[in-house]
């Protein structure tokens, strides 16, 4: 099946609308490149929260990750970032 | 203007969570351990929140190097505590630079050849 294939991103975009929101200025704005740069660093962002949310369901024995698993990686994986 | 703001906004929430949803089911099918939907909640709200924090990281870089576009430069530096972050940043600029000056070399050629076939 060709579209499990297909890679999941965050769009381009999605991505630039969300943070020129956050700026405080509006004559602050965002090139291009570093829209699909920041893409990529929240899509890895993303991936770390899950991965380290299922290896700590995982050393506890659980079926499926919830949210303890979350909450416990969550604040080493802030201070990653 | 307030009631468009928190439409646009909501509109991006539900972008991000279902990005993240998507990511989650694939990790969740890979390692055969699905993830709760509160967990994908929280996963989506804590990304939401930390596009804050970078964008005013990315604001203050460009800001102190005396520019009011953000560019890649800022983003490396917002990669900057786990090395193996930025040097995947650093390789993904890399690529986007090659993939532009192949895009600039490509429009010459075909300029170039353009006008040898007129001659």
């Amino acid at each position: 099946m060709a579209e499990q294939d297909a890679e999941i991103v965050f769009k381009k975009e999605t991505v630039g609308k969300l943070l020129s929101g956050f700026f405080k200025e509006d004559k602050t704005k965002l090139s291009s490149d570093a829209a699909l740069l920041m893409a990529e660093i929240l899509k890895v962002f993303v991936q770390e929260a899950a991965m380290r949310s299922q290896k700590q369901a995982q050393s506890e024995d659980c079926d499926q990750v919830d949210i303890e698993h979350f909450e416990k990686i969550l604040p080493q994986l802030l201070l990653d970032f | 203007m307030s009631v468009d703001q928190d439409e646009t906004l909501q509109r991006l929430k539900a972008a991000v969570h279902f990005t993240v949803g998507r990511l989650c089911q694939k990790l969740g099918e890979d390692h055969g351990r699905g993830f709760s939907r509160q967990v994908i909640a929280a996963i989506a709200e804590t990304t939401f929140r930390q596009c804050d924090v970078f964008a005013k990281d990315l604001e203050a870089f460009s800001r102190h190097a005396k520019r009011s576009t953000v560019n890649a430069e800022d983003v490396k530096l917002v990669a900057r505590r786990s090395s193996a972050l930025s040097i995947y940043i650093q390789n993904k600029s890399e690529e986007l630079n090659q993939e532009q000056k192949k895009k600039n070399s490509g429009k010459r050629k075909s300029r170039d050849t353009e006008e040898e076939s007129r001659e």
